[in-house]
């Protein structure tokens, strides 16, 4: 029996309890307050969301409490939000103060409550969108057509007073487009548009939103139809305005195009190329003196006035018989074969024009940098006989190597701006012949050929005259004097180039280079060192000191070259010369063949001085004066 | 970034005011007989309060993501600011009915009210150990705001109510302390206090000077 009863109990209550379960009743799920809302900042609205409701019917309380104060008070008005909202009227409403809000929900199985929320109403400020939106199409007669809109602001808020300050956006498109044209509207409830699409039909919106707070919704939709015939008189100018300046530049750009060229021309002179004063290294490397010497046909050669003073050079003579003259005779040979011969130190050669400010003075420093190696500069061909390797221009000339003094003429130059080597009885005017000898094969080559040619390439003109040496040379010595020389001249390089290391400078011992005549080419011709012997027991009395040097004074007739001795020079020497030379005479005339005839001396002073190692200014200025 | 949106603040609270501002006549510095209209200087203390109050709504934003998440700061923050002893209007009835000398004296008993707490706010963002750029600047541009806008209610007030320099109320502020405290989570929500209150007292001024400025 009990066991009946208390499985019967046990049965009735899960019974029970399965039927209330199957009903679905429980206690109400928490609700959550979901949105809070003034309209104006003077009253709020709040609404909640419930929970689930466990299926009874579920009452829901909302309660809150004040910042600064403790009661609790509940919502004062749960109709006029609508559903699961509460009102706060504006008595109830109290601004910059937090609220602290939260929701009951009971029913009979039990309650819930939601999360207390945090309200402070001057952050939750969200006004209604604005009111009467009228759209209006303007056209002004001295102006363009324009869509005008005006509107007003929402019903509840308080701009007057400055309570609340708006600001407005609108947005407008046509009907069938995509996008919204969006416009920023600032405070004012106006606002035109003047880019319209004309026979279409518009729809304008417009919001607003307080100074600190959210948007409003966007105001139902206002449309317009703006009325295709609407005259647009500016369009039509303007459009004909552009065409015609489109047409305008058009023509001017095809004038520019095909004239343009000789505007460019016009406004814009070629620039002039470089104007080469010297030697081209390349022209050089090349061998082909035409260029070269073309190249060298300076308009400035011979050297003005002005230039007069960089270019007095003063040949040092150094006669030393222990430089090693090479053994080949061939044009390129020497050249490339010079070896730095030993250069004095104590000669001045050079010096004069070292310190005297011309350019010739810049590659004093250099005296004893081997010449470049290069080919003699083959303006023609090479004489294969080493006896008529008179080079390239030096053909008509043979050039005594037997280096006295050269004489030489500028080409065309009247300045004495070459460095003519003063005769230092015992010095070789291996570098000073060289120079000469490039001067006289300037002189021999084109016309304008820079005499004077301040580059390296005068270097090659030493080498050039190397083969010169070679040519007039009949006579072992005389080749080993001018392989001396042509070493010499090679390491000197162009004492005679204007900006060329001076051989001057350089204190190897030089050998003279007699100077045979002066042919009517203006070739120099001259003579090897005759005897050197004599040269040099006439030369050793002045072993170290400064030798005379040639002065060039000036150019005459254009291939004359006025050689003035040097101040510095014993004035004995230059007398001593003539006295020495005289012997000589009859070897000269044996190389005279051979040799180049670089200036044309008036004749009887060239007799005179036959083998002079410089010309006595004096004859030359009685002739040429 | 946040210079940008600071940037944008100033353009849009000078686009937002520039209809009220039509063109603010320029006193040289230095000169004592300008006379700027009392409507132009209200136009500029309007426009400063303004930009004031939108510096100090984005920088607590800022810090209330930043550091504040999930702290719940915002339940301990209620009636914690030192300037609530002084009595403002709550509500719009109440602001009307003030008389506009005393609204004005209010609102400079608010500003001079914060004088002192944006200095050490300054100070303090820029010792803390993060060291947020963006606030600090929002901070110091505040700072130097609040003191022009200062220097201008003052001006309004001298020709408003001319020679009436009596009491200068103004409420002090004690949060010093907490905010330099070692243990952090106490220091923050000092800031965050500090800028939850800043962000409401800088939209009271700029709200009672709009209304002043439409009397």
């Amino acid at each position: 029996m009990k066991e009946n009863v208390t499985s019967a109990t046990a049965f009735l209550l899960l019974l029970f309890l399965h039927t209330t379960l199957l009903n679905g009743q429980s206690a109400p799920g928490k609700p959550k307050i979901e949105k809070c809302r003034s309209p104006e900042k003077e009253t709020f609205t709040c609404w909640w969301k419930p929970g689930s409701d466990g299926g009874i019917p579920t009452n829901y309380t909302l309660f809150y409490r004040k910042e600064g104060e403790s009661l609790t008070h509940e919502c004062p008005d749960y109709k006029t939000g609508g559903p699961n909202s509460c009102y706060f009227n504006k008595k109830h409403t109290s601004i910059w103060m937090v609220y602290i809000i939260w929701v009951n929900a009971t029913n009979q199985m039990g309650r819930s409550m939601s999360e207390p929320r945090y309200v402070d109403v001057t952050y939750i400020v969200e006004p209604d969108p604005p009111l009467n939106l009228t759209l209006e199409v303007k056209q002004p007669e001295d102006g363009k057509p324009y869509l005008w809109l005006k509107w007003s602001p929402p019903v509840l808020v308080d701009v007057r007073s400055g309570w609340l300050t708006l600001q407005y956006e609108l947005r407008l498109k046509p009907e069938k487009a995509a996008e919204w044209e969006t416009h920023f509207a600032g405070q004012q409830t106006q606002f035109k548009i003047f880019s319209l699409y004309l026979g279409q039909k518009y729809l304008v919106e417009v919001r607003c939103k307080p100074d600190h707070g959210s948007w409003s919704q966007w105001s139902p939709e206002s449309s317009i139809l703006i009325p295709s015939d609407i005259k647009m008189k500016d369009t039509t100018v303007w459009i004909f305005v552009a065409v015609l300046s489109s047409v305008v530049c058009l023509i001017i750009v095809w004038t520019m195009a095909l004239k343009g060229y000789s505007m460019i021309t016009c406004l814009l002179p070629p620039v002039p190329g470089p104007k080469i004063k010297g030697f081209d290294t390349h022209l050089l490397e090349k061998g082909k003196s035409e260029e070269l010497l073309s190249a060298l046909g300076c308009q400035g050669f011979p050297p003005t006035s002005d230039c007069e003073d960089f270019l007095v050079e003063f040949l040092e003579v150094d006669d030393s018989e222990d430089q090693q003259l090479m053994p080949t005779h061939e044009k390129d040979h020497p050249i490339q074969s010079m070896k730095p011969t030993h250069l004095d130190p104590d000669s001045d050669f050079g010096r004069g024009s070292c310190d005297s400010p011309s350019l010739l003075s810049e590659k004093c420093e250099e005296p004893r940098v081997p010449p470049p190696t290069f080919t003699i500069p083959e303006v023609s061909e090479k004489p294969d006989d080493p006896g008529t390797k008179i080079t390239l221009n030096w053909d008509p000339k043979s050039i005594n190597l037997e280096g006295k003094i050269t004489y030489f003429n500028a080409i065309g130059s009247k300045s004495s701006t070459w460095p003519i080597p003063q005769q230092s009885s015992n010095h070789t005017l291996r570098s000073s012949y060289h120079n000469i000898a490039d001067i006289c094969k300037v002189a021999l080559g084109t016309v304008n050929v820079p005499a004077v040619s301040l580059k390296k390439e005068e270097n090659h003109a030493l080498n050039y005259s190397a083969t010169i040496d070679a040519v007039g040379e009949e006579t072992t010595e005389k080749q080993k004097e001018l392989e001396h020389f042509h070493s010499k001249a090679n390491q000197e390089k162009t004492w005679l180039l204007p900006n060329e290391k001076m051989p001057f400078m350089s204190p190897r011992p030089m050998d003279y280079v007699e100077i045979h005549k002066v042919n009517k080419d203006g070739a120099l011709s001259l003579l090897p060192k005759q005897k050197e012997s004599n040269a040099n027991t006439e030369r050793a009395s002045t072993p170290d000191t400064s030798k005379e040097y040639a002065k060039v004074s000036r150019v005459i007739d254009n291939n004359i070259l006025v050689l003035m001795q040097d101040p510095r020079a014993q004035a004995t020497v230059t007398f001593e010369e003539p006295a020495k030379e005289t012997p000589q005479p009859l070897q000269r005339n044996q190389a005279e063949k051979n040799l180049s005839y670089c200036t044309s001396p008036p004749g009887d002073c060239r007799l005179q001085t036959g083998g002079l190692d410089y010309l006595d200014p004096t004859c030359f200025m009685h002739s040429f004066n | 970034s946040l210079k940008g949106s600071l940037l944008l603040l100033l353009l849009m609270s000078s686009l937002l005011l520039s209809r009220s501002v039509e063109s603010l006549p320029i006193c040289p510095s230095g000169a004592v007989n300008c006379q700027v209209s009392l409507s132009d200087l209200f136009d500029r203390a309007v426009m400063l309060s303004h930009y004031i109050h939108s510096l100090s709504s984005e920088m607590f934003n800022e810090f209330d993501e930043r550091y504040a998440q999930g702290r719940g700061f915002i339940t301990k923050a209620i009636n914690s600011c030192h300037t609530s002893s002084l009595s403002t209007p709550e509500d719009k009835e109440q602001a009307q009915q003030i008389h506009h000398e005393d609204l004005l004296n209010l609102v400079l008993g608010v500003l001079r009210s914060w004088n002192e707490p944006l200095y050490h706010l300054v100070t303090e963002v820029r010792s803390m150990q993060e060291a947020p750029d963006t606030i600090l600047l929002k901070a110091m541009e505040i700072e130097e705001q609040n003191k022009r806008l200062l220097e201008g209610m003052e001006k309004i007030v001298g020709q408003v109510h001319p020679g009436d320099r009596e009491n200068e109320v103004y409420s002090v502020w004690s949060g010093l302390p907490s905010l330099q405290m070692a243990d952090e989570d106490t220091r923050l929500f000092a800031f965050y206090n500090l800028l939850h209150c800043l962000r409401r007292d800088s939209h009271k001024i700029d709200n009672y000077l709009k209304l002043l400025k439409c009397r």
